[in-house]
């Protein structure tokens, strides 16, 4: 199977365990599995075939951010750093999720860190820690008498 | 007869402000950390837009509505009691700021014209509708400002109240008058600006119609700053001052907005 078609698998793999992180408010113990075990899984086995097929012949290395260039230039090394970002940033998802149930913070307002964390992990990630001190700090606010 | 107002010890207690207007306050606390992020932005992009950093304006505009929700949920605590029809307008300023919020990020990070950009469709439609944002999210200092007005219920000096709802409504009245005029123009400035003014920005030697919506919005700190002195007189002595302070601050800015429109800077 080609690098090619793996990515071709791939991304549609993880939209479905998205949607049931968009949706988990209706099947919480299903989408637990889906996102935050099984679909994560898969690609984990993935990312280490590749690294174990393409890394000891891909050029470049870790010590400059040039290094870290050249090595994403091997298309197999390229799809494993994808893939990795696919499987990590839904982990962060279906965290989120379980936090925030945890916590009583209302889906919806979970629904716009869900999209970031999807686009631009660690920006969601973020944007979810922020969204956690706000309710932390509402509910930590004593009491006023009316 | 003289009425002292004594601040309770609540005065600018943040629990207080999470009681009486939960929305408003954690809204502002979002856009409070959402600043470090927009710091570092600024901090590793050297792109410019009209000279400054392309952050700055979404990093003024962060900081001006932190300032505005803050003081709502301030004043919230003199409000009538509220329901279900307030909560729903709560819900629909706060998605006005968001977008305003998002607009205005999203275009600095293109490197792009959020106000003033009529360049393709989306950004024309986009500023139209923040547009529509922009008056909604005023208008909660207008809602506030005449529900407040009416609450014979709290426990305010009248001098006080009349001069909290007087400026809040006094910064619906003058913003739209001001920021509605400035929109149909195609910038902010009047004439060329070479020189601007440190941290506030305006233009030092043209005209420049964001000093006027400066002390537009600010009505709702300064009306109600005279009414706090206000409370030494006797209740009519007050009213009337209130009434005058009001009219004086509303006058000083037309002016300032007439200086601008004319092509002449503020300082």
């Amino acid at each position: 199977m080609t690098p090619d078609s793996l990515f071709q698998i791939a991304n549609p793999l993880v939209l479905i365990g998205w949607l049931a992180l968009a949706l988990s408010p209706l099947a919480p113990r299903w989408s637990d599995s889906v996102a935050g075990l099984v679909i994560p899984l898969l690609l984990s086995i993935t990312y280490t075939a590749l690294v174990l097929v393409h890394w000891t012949s891909a050029p470049g290395g870790f010590g400059s951010l040039t290094d870290v260039m050249a090595l994403f230039t091997s298309p197999g090394v390229a799809l494993a750093g994808w893939v990795h970002y696919l499987a990590f940033d839904m982990l962060v998802g279906a965290w989120i999720c379980r936090t925030a149930r945890a916590e009583g913070i209302p889906h919806l307002f979970i629904l716009p860190c869900l999209v970031p964390t999807f686009l631009f992990g660690p920006a969601g990630f973020a944007a979810f820690i922020a969204l956690r001190a706000i309710f932390a700090a509402r509910a930590s606010a004593p009491k006023v008498p009316a | 007869m003289t009425i002292a107002f004594t601040a309770p010890r609540s005065t600018l207690n943040l629990s207080r402000m999470w009681h009486d207007a939960p929305a408003f306050t954690g809204l502002a606390m979002l856009l409070t950390l959402a600043v470090p992020p927009l710091l570092a932005a600024m901090a590793l992009d050297d792109r410019l837009f009209q000279g400054d950093s392309v952050w700055l304006k979404p990093l003024k505009f962060h900081l001006a509505l932190v300032i505005y929700l803050i003081t709502l949920a301030f004043f919230a605590r003199f409000m009538p009691p509220t329901g279900r029809l307030w909560r729903a307008f709560v819900t629909a300023v706060c998605i006005a700021v968001l977008g305003e919020i998002v607009w205005i990020g999203g275009a600095a990070s293109f490197q792009t014209a959020s106000h003033f950009n009529i360049t393709n469709p989306v950004m024309t439609g986009l500023y139209g509708l923040m547009g529509a944002f922009a008056v909604l999210l005023t208008s909660a200092s207008l809602v506030m400002g005449i529900a407040i007005g009416r609450n014979r219920g709290s426990d305010l000096p009248p001098t006080l109240r009349l001069s909290i709802a007087l400026g809040l409504i006094a910064t619906f009245v003058l913003t739209v008058i001001v920021a509605g005029t400035m929109s149909s123009t195609l910038s902010h400035f009047v004439g060329t600006s070479t020189r601007t003014l440190p941290i506030m920005g305006w233009s030092r030697d043209a005209g420049d119609l964001r000093v006027a919506h400066f002390f537009a919005t600010h009505a709702l700190h300064a009306v109600p700053l005279t009414g706090l002195v206000a409370t030494r007189l006797t209740p009519t002595q007050g009213r009337i001052a209130v009434f005058g302070a009001t009219l004086a601050y509303s006058a000083f800015t037309l002016a300032l907005f007439v200086q601008a429109l004319a092509g002449h800077p503020f300082l």
